[in-house]
């Protein structure tokens, strides 16, 4: 096993463990019932989803700077990964939905803000499907994850900035029992360890993209096989 | 070289070629009349529901609108490949991005003159300075954003597809406090000076941010 796959199988026992926690030792909610164990994983992936899209600001940043490959290849690593996590908080958000609010869905600001995300950074990942790679589309992509940015504030404020449905902050306001805030923050490190795996295996799955375009183009590969990143292709 | 000229003599050079080809601002017209009338037919609309739908219709067009004319932007630099020769010009790309976004704003803005006359004429619903207003506030951080990004995708293949899908999310907060000040413009419940003053927040933001990415978009 290489070192990615030890990271991969310790994230996936992680995320276990977690499941046991929610399931085994937080309490049952009084007023919700079980179904309010769907708040452990979905809060924990909403934050994953922030971080990973502040990985595509801060390589969108870096790469404008300095035309840094690896900077862009982080952007892209983290697009991917915020998207499948804002899906998975989008997808537990509308279970839970459905059985609190009697919907599936509702216009509310933190539930509109929040597809808003998601639909930027989908189409952030169409933009790198739909042009050349190269420098190009690595500045378009920089500018429009840097510009997708400004939702995830709006996401995160947008209970205390509208009237919603969406129950507001309950971490930072102290309103959970200590098992279930223990639960709440295992989780939610174990949710932020496995996107930071996810990430960097995006990461290493990018560069040999970027290799095998490389390698493609006809460039002549001055080391045998690079250890660390190669080049820019233009 | 003084960067508001060069915004303005890059604004005029765009609003003189359509002065002469008179392309844009017909095409956007019947556009925005058809829109109307697609309204008309998807929705049963009489005096006591046209307030309440009148103005989706006129975001709906609006958007569109918006959507055709900065799709144009670059289009005839790109054919001409004329981009290029005016980054090589002393001025500043911003104040390109600043002329070119003057320009496509006043097409919009043109845009609006027939539309908003004629959703109050077909749909029977108040025209105020409520209602202009709060359309031209909403115009500038429109034009602004639809700019940027359509000299974003300006060299990109598949550039048709990607507008749309770049810019619709970024207007969303004008639609939304848009939406709510033409709402209550046409008698609808909501406060309209709470949503202009959203308006205007959005306005200078976006503004701002926009003239600080041009350099980063436009520089090759």
């Amino acid at each position: 096993m290489n070192r990615l796959e030890k990271a991969a199988a310790g994230a996936v026992a992680l995320m276990l463990i977690a499941a046991a926690a929610i399931f085994f030792y937080a309490p049952t909610d009084y007023l919700q019932g079980p179904v309010q164990r769907i708040f452990y994983l979905h809060v924990s992936s909403a934050i994953a989803a922030f971080g990973c899209f502040a990985v595509v600001l801060a390589g969108g940043i870096v790469y404008l700077r300095n035309e840094s490959p690896r900077a862009d290849r982080y952007a892209r690593a983290g697009a991917l990964v915020g998207v499948v996590f804002t899906t998975v908080t989008l997808v537990m958000g509308m279970l839970w939905a459905r059985k609190v609010w009697g919907a599936f869905w509702v216009w509310d600001a933190r539930l509109t803000s929040t597809l808003v995300l998601l639909i930027i950074y989908a189409g952030y990942l169409l933009v790198r499907r739909l042009s050349e790679a190269g420098r190009q589309t690595a500045r378009i992509a920089a500018v429009v994850g840097i510009f997708g940015f400004i939702d995830v504030p709006v996401v995160y404020f947008s209970v205390d900035w509208w009237a919603t449905h969406h129950p507001g902050p309950v971490i930072t306001s102290d309103a959970l029992p200590p098992q279930m805030l223990a639960t709440f923050l295992f989780t939610m490190l174990c949710t932020l360890v496995l996107a930071a795996v996810m990430v960097v295996i995006r990461y290493r799955i990018e560069m040999l993209m970027d290799m095998k375009q490389l390698i493609a183009s006809g460039a002549p590969l001055t080391v045998a096989i690079p250890r660390r990143d190669p080049e820019p292709a233009q | 070289m003084n960067p508001f000229r060069a915004a303005i003599a890059v604004a005029r050079k765009d609003l003189l070629s359509e002065w002469r080809t008179r392309e844009m601002v017909p095409a956007l017209a019947q556009f925005v009349v058809l829109a109307l009338l697609i309204g008309n037919f998807g929705f049963q609309i009489d005096s006591r529901s046209a307030p309440s739908i009148a103005p989706g219709i006129l975001w709906l067009a609006l958007v569109f609108a918006g959507l055709i004319a900065f799709g144009r932007t670059f289009a005839a630099e790109r054919e001409q490949s004329s981009l290029e020769a005016m980054l090589m010009t002393p001025a500043s790309p911003v104040a390109i991005f600043a002329g070119k976004a003057l320009a496509a704003s006043a097409l919009l803005i043109l845009c609006e003159v027939v539309l908003l006359p004629a959703l109050s004429l077909f749909f029977g619903t108040p025209f105020s300075a409520e209602l202009v207003i709060a359309v031209l506030l909403a115009t500038i951080g429109m034009a602004s954003l639809g700019c940027l990004f359509a000299a974003v995708v300006a060299r990109v293949r598949a550039r048709e597809l990607l507008l749309p899908l770049l810019v619709l999310p970024l207007w969303i907060p004008f639609i939304v406090a848009g939406g709510q000040a033409v709402q209550s413009a046409m008698g609808l419940p909501g406060s309209y000076d709470q949503a202009i003053g959203l308006l205007v927040d959005f306005d200078i933001l976006f503004v701002v941010l926009t003239s600080l990415a041009a350099r980063f978009v436009l520089d090759e």
